[in-house]
């Protein structure tokens, strides 16, 4: 999925018609402020599912893989947080353990796109001429193609391991951290204190390492939480068409699909469903709190 | 006294030479899509044409291997292979496919029409869901426009399958509004159209509403009103246009989702396009068929951005193409070196 | 003098009751109080101005006024009587008919002021529905556009049906200040709030759009609110005055009494504060370098020579600097006076080396700029140091102060670490920071205190020269005459030499010694700074002179003052 994100325009509060003035007795208060309510539900929520996918052994003493058939198609109820599945499998635990493949997957397919994609951009920001328009093609095509394609191709090639739709996923991401990056390294680059520096006596190294990079990473970072995000939606997206650990892995999109085949037990759809949109939620909401702070 | 500075018109020479550069970036894009598929495939481990050939639960006769082999010059370099593909590709042939003799052109085209139904149809629900939310933070009662403003992010949120499932399950289960069997149907094909849009609606709506913001807080706004301008006033003459505008190109952008969604949504609700033809293909390792649809995939793509790319600067004057071989974006939008340009 | 012409102008209006009357306004933006209990009067056909600097309210007060408050932020108290009526308790749809037909508004960027996207015409066409003709009937579209063009041509331009096809971008500063302002009087108001109308405009527009909207006041007898910083602006062009900090009044009455002697500490402060009220303020610490500057063996610290400069620009050439010259003796102040487009922002970056001249020579301390790399300048630039103009973008955001002030030691690998570290604390002091400001960044700064910074990191490497480009002229007057009497005090003691570039006169006259007056890259004139200011030669020079607002003179011109 493309990542469409909008150039900062400040809080996205309300205004009236009355244009963007405020007294200037308050414009000087520093932008310290603490973070709202929802931001600090959204944190607790993603580490609570990064601690699912690093450690689910500690949330949930049921097997995962291995039920008790005579238990199949049970509610939730106190005993199975979730209920069970068609094979009596705690639908909890399947969530739990599910979480490993779906969020170290979506962290796989960011670190790849902030890493290539920031050096990328980098490169491309910094060095300008032809670098620049070389770099910009490749971008490009990276973007021409739909990353849920490209995902498609490369699973049915390497494999179908959700560790593949992450790395394509990955490679699609790269795109967007590219054109983010040199967005922001062009800007900072025509700075007023990057020039500063210059007269100060920096070298273009100096400038590039110490002033340059760390203006230009703060979009880079908020753009990193949203793609979490949105990586963690085709990846459920890919298992759920099948383009991922075959079962008995329990990805979040493999339960929703396995899950819709049975109407009677509707929670077999929506307890994966709703982690999966709590989560991105959160990374979302979090995303939106750091580009307004900025 | 007050000497009027030259008031520069809108030459043809700048556009003339955008124009030219677009183009030739847009072919070149093309071409490097095309090799860039065709290396991934080629480069992968494992030699996937080869195996698929080789693979004998696949039955193919000895005979069809080696016409296979030939046609695609399995046993020559890489290179040679990529040359001789990219020569036909240009000429209009995207291959064979492996499972079925047929020419991949032909495959594609029997399933397209469903597929372009249903995007078109999509779009045009995002849009209008778009618009409306965003007409609706700015105009209506304030609870009502502080709960619309948090459509977007939770929209974004969903995954599509799960919209899907859920239309399906109220709309057609319950509510007996459509059948599931009569996927092609007008009814099956709005709700998928639904189901497909609501992410994309979901990508418009925050870049319109944020445009919305950012142009709200404006002096010129503000001036406006102080000369007794109403709310609503203000929204139709002041803010729509030069808020609407930058969102062409970000709808631009949202073609390759329509595209990659589609595969997801055709086959929760059924239905026969380039998504099932795409299932049907890695079934069976049928590679040729995959590459020729991400080309084609992509060549949507770069051709609707740079029609938008041509286009824009004829509608917002804000935008100054003089500015070198710059993609000239609007104020609020970082000007790139690429063909489709807005910023990410 | 003027006294007569005021008095009658304050007669009271026949219906008795002032045309605004403010009583105990206060505004409070989530809990923080903006404005607390401002009183005030504005009779009919008279102008009244708000003078603070920033944080003063005077904008709160304004915009209340026209109840363009943020919605739903500002909270407003009190009694704003508009003709009687009190308009803050109205709801909004009964007060929206007087906003630009009872009440116009200039606004301070004119810039920014129109809409982008569409036509001034288009634009135009918003203000001229507002007329109504003898019946009360709205004029038709042809009746609106001559309308519309007679204002445009009253208000000075040439030609009007060019500007009302134009969109905003291809006018300048000054043009769309005047249809902004013909804008607002076309549906001839009973009263004009002026936010700062001038301070986005180069001075002697300035001095032209203040002419226009005294002009308008007198002719179509329309009363005038007007919001300023600026002491000397009010003095000149109004007749009372109203002296606010942190949202409150310090002082108010008549401007001829509270600007020559203001009986507030606060309000006397501001007027000593600004430059043009108070030319000789520093006098003493000036006679320094001035002693310097006369003595004639005193060398000559920084030569330019003919230096031309031109730059391709959208296929045509523009020629920013065209051969120009002067030199600046060691220890004195050297400023460079134009307006926009005058090339002084081009001579300076000429002079650090930050370009590179087409002709000509540029030698500091006796080596020469132009011409050479980035890195054969480094040791030229141990010597040579820059103060920007905006303090808000010249620091590094995420740095922290004693970082950025150390960078240059640590770039020219200056003494030890325990070196570097006192050496930051004695810049500091110089400039006046305290040292608990060193762990900050700089958005917890204020504008001055990140001035100072930009100041401090300048001199940690006791360069001999600094050049400054307009380092005031972001901060407030008060700000501003404590930055002043810093650099002064700096050259005393330690002889440094100072390339100064401003476009305000009256700073000029308190902080230089030599003058060299730009306009479109050549030098108009030069010479000391007594001889410009009392014996200028070209017109020129002469009308910036004029522009000066001058507390004695209100409504006359001060080229008749100045006999000469």
């Amino acid at each position: 999925m493309t990542t469409i994100t909008t150039e900062p325009a400040g809080a996205s509060s309300p205004g009236s018609g009355g244009g963007g003035w405020k007294p200037s007795a308050l414009r000087r208060r520093g932008s310290r402020r603490r973070a709202p309510y929802g931001v600090l539900l959204s944190c607790a929520v993603l580490l609570l599912v990064l601690a699912w996918s690093l450690a689910p052994g500690l949330f949930t003493r049921q097997d995962p893989a291995h039920g008790v058939p005579a238990d199949a198609f049970q509610g939730p109820s106190t005993a199975h947080w979730f209920g069970t599945d068609h094979l009596g499998r705690d639908e909890f635990s399947r969530v739990v353990h599910g979480s490993a493949s779906s969020v170290t997957s979506a962290l796989v397919a960011v670190a790849i796109g902030v890493l290539v994609g920031g050096l990328i951009g980098l490169l491309a920001g910094f060095l300008g001429g032809w670098v620049d328009v070389t770099l910009a093609r490749v971008v490009d095509v990276l973007l021409a193609i739909p990353s849920f394609l490209l995902a498609v191709v490369v699973v049915s090639a390497l494999g179908f391991e959700t560790i593949n739709a992450a790395i394509a996923t990955g490679v699609s991401a790269v795109a967007v951290f590219a054109r983010v990056m040199r967005s922001e390294v062009l800007k900072t680059r025509r700075a007023v204190f990057v020039e500063a520096s210059l007269l100060l006596g920096g070298s273009r190294w100096h400038v590039l390492v110490r002033h340059v990079l760390p203006n230009a990473s703060r979009s880079v970072l908020n753009l990193a939480v949203l793609q979490f995000g949105l990586s963690i939606l085709v990846i459920a997206g890919l298992a759920f068409l099948g383009y991922g650990d075959p079962p008995p892995a329990s990805d979040w999109g493999l339960l929703v699909s396995s899950g819709k085949d049975y109407p009677l037990a509707p929670w077999l759809v929506y307890a994966p469903a709703l982690v999966t949109i709590a989560t991105v939620l959160s990374a979302n909401r979090i995303s939106r709190w750091l580009r307004n702070a900025d | 006294m007050g000497a009027t500075r030259q008031l520069p018109r809108r030459t043809s020479r700048p556009y003339l030479t955008y124009a030219v550069q677009r183009v030739v970036q847009a072919v070149v894009v093309v071409l490097l899509a095309y090799c860039f598929t065709f290396l991934v495939i080629s480069v992968l481990p494992g030699d996937p044409v080869t195996a698929t050939l080789r693979n004998p639960q696949n039955n193919f006769t000895e005979e069809e291997v080696q016409r296979i082999v030939a046609y695609y010059g399995l046993d020559r370099p890489v290179w040679v292979q990529l040359w001789e593909a990219l020569s036909r590709f240009v000429q209009g042939d995207l291959g064979v496919s492996l499972r079925s003799n047929l020419p991949v052109s032909q495959l594609i085209g029997d399933v397209l029409g469903s597929t372009v139904v249903l995007a078109v149809t999509a779009l045009v629900v995002a849009l209008v869901l778009a618009f409306a939310i965003a007409y609706g933070t700015r105009n209506a009662p304030a609870p009502v426009a502080k709960a619309l403003r948090a459509f977007p992010s939770l929209f974004l949120s969903v995954p599509n399958f799960v919209i899907g499932l859920l239309l399906i399950n109220v709309f057609a289960f319950q509510l007996g509004l459509f059948q599931v069997i009569d996927s092609e149907g007008p009814a099956a094909t709005f709700f998928a159209a639904v189901a497909l849009g609501i992410p994309v609606s979901a990508q418009v709506a925050e870049v319109l509403i944020a445009n919305l913001d950012h142009e709200a807080r404006q002096d010129y706004a503000g001036f406006a009103t102080s000369r007794g301008l109403s709310r609503s006033r203000l929204f139709w003459r002041h803010l729509l246009k030069p808020s609407s505008l930058p969102v062409v190109t970000v709808i631009a952008l949202t073609v390759g989702e329509l595209l990659g969604g589609a595969l997801i949504t055709e086959t929760i609700f059924g239905r026969t396009g380039i998504g099932s033809l795409v299932q049907r293909s890695v079934t069976t390792q049928d590679l040729p068929v995959l590459q020729a649809v991400v080309v084609l995939a992509a060549v949507v793509f770069v051709v609707v951005n740079l029609v938008v790319d041509l286009v824009y600067p004829l509608l917002d004057p804000r935008v100054d193409l003089r500015g070198a071989a710059r993609a000239p974006r609007t104020p609020t939008e970082q000007p790139l070196e690429t063909t489709q340009g807005a910023s990410a | 003098m003027a006294p007569q012409r005021r008095l009658s102008s304050t007669a009271p209006d026949p219906a008795g009751q002032p045309l605004l009357r403010v009583q105990d306004l206060s505004v409070s933006y989530g809990g923080h109080q903006v404005v607390d209990r401002v009183s005030f009067d504005l009779p009919r056909g008279h102008s009244l101005a708000l003078i603070g600097e920033s944080g003063s309210g005077k904008s709160t007060i304004a915009r209340s006024v026209l109840r363009l408050l943020p919605a739903g932020v500002g909270r407003a108290t009190g009694t704003v009587e508009l003709q009687g009526q009190d308009v803050l308790a109205l709801p909004e749809r009964h007060f929206r008919p007087l906003r630009g037909r009872t009440i116009g508004f200039v606004p301070q960027d004119p810039s920014s002021s129109l809409n982008p996207v569409r036509t001034i015409g288009s634009q135009a066409r918003e203000a001229s529905a507002l007329l109504r003709d003898d019946a009360g009937r709205e004029l038709d579209g042809a009746a609106q556009r001559r309308a519309v063009v007679d204002v445009l041509a009253r208000v000075g331009l040439d030609d009007p049906e060019r500007v009302l096809a134009s969109y905003p971008h291809q006018l300048s500063g000054g043009m769309l200040q005047r249809v902004l302002i013909g804008l607002a009087v076309l549906p001839q108001p009973a009263l004009i709030v002026a936010d700062e109308p001038t301070s986005a405009l180069d001075v002697t527009i300035q001095k032209r759009i203040l002419d226009l909207l005294t002009d308008l006041r007198d002719s179509l007898d329309i009363s005038m609110l007007l919001i300023t910083h600026d002491l000397a602006i009010a003095a000149e062009r109004a007749d009372s005055v109203v002296v606010l900090k942190d949202g409150t009044v310090q002082e108010s009455g008549p401007t001829s009494r509270v600007s020559t002697e203001p009986t507030s500490a606060y309000a006397q402060r501001l007027h000593d504060d600004v430059p043009a009220l108070n030319p000789d303020r520093y006098a003493d610490l000036r006679a320094v370098g001035e002693a310097r500057r006369a003595d004639p063996a005193s060398a000559p610290k920084i030569e330019v020579r003919g230096v031309t400069k031109t730059f391709a620009v959208h296929g045509s050439e523009l020629t920013a600097v065209d051969d120009l010259s002067f030199s600046v003796p060691a220890g004195t102040t050297h400023a460079i006076v134009g307006e926009s487009g005058s090339g002084k922002t081009t001579t300076i970056r000429l002079l650090l080396g930050l370009e590179t001249p087409d002709a000509g020579e540029i030698v500091v301390a006796g080596e020469r700029v132009d011409g050479r790399s980035h890195a054969e300048l480094r040791s030229v630039r141990r010597h040579l140091q820059f103060v920007y103009q905006n303090p808000f973008t010249s620091l590094d955001p995420t740095w922290k102060v004693e970082r950025l002030v150390r960078e240059p030691l640590d770039r020219f690998k200056v003494g030890d670490k325990a070196a570097r570290r006192d050496a930051v604390r004695e810049a500091l002091d110089a400039v006046g920071l305290d040292h608990a400001l060193l762990s900050r960044r700089p958005d917890a700064l204020s504008g001055g205190q990140r001035q100072r910074v930009a100041i401090a990191r300048a001199l940690v490497l006791r360069p001999d020269v600094i050049v400054l480009d307009e380092p005031t002229s972001a901060l407030d007057v008060s700000v501003q005459a404590d930055i002043v009497q810093v650099l002064l005090r700096l050259q005393a003691e330690l002889g440094l030499t100072y390339v100064f570039v401003s476009h305000d006169l009256a700073l000029v006259r308190q902080l230089a010694h030599t003058v060299s007056v730009v306009r479109r890259g050549r030098v108009v004139e030069d010479g000391t700074v007594e001889r410009i200011f009392d014996a200028p030669r070209e017109d020129y020079t002469r009308t910036l002179l004029a522009s000066i607002p001058d507390a004695g003179t209100a409504r006359r011109p001060v080229l008749a003052e100045r006999a000469s």
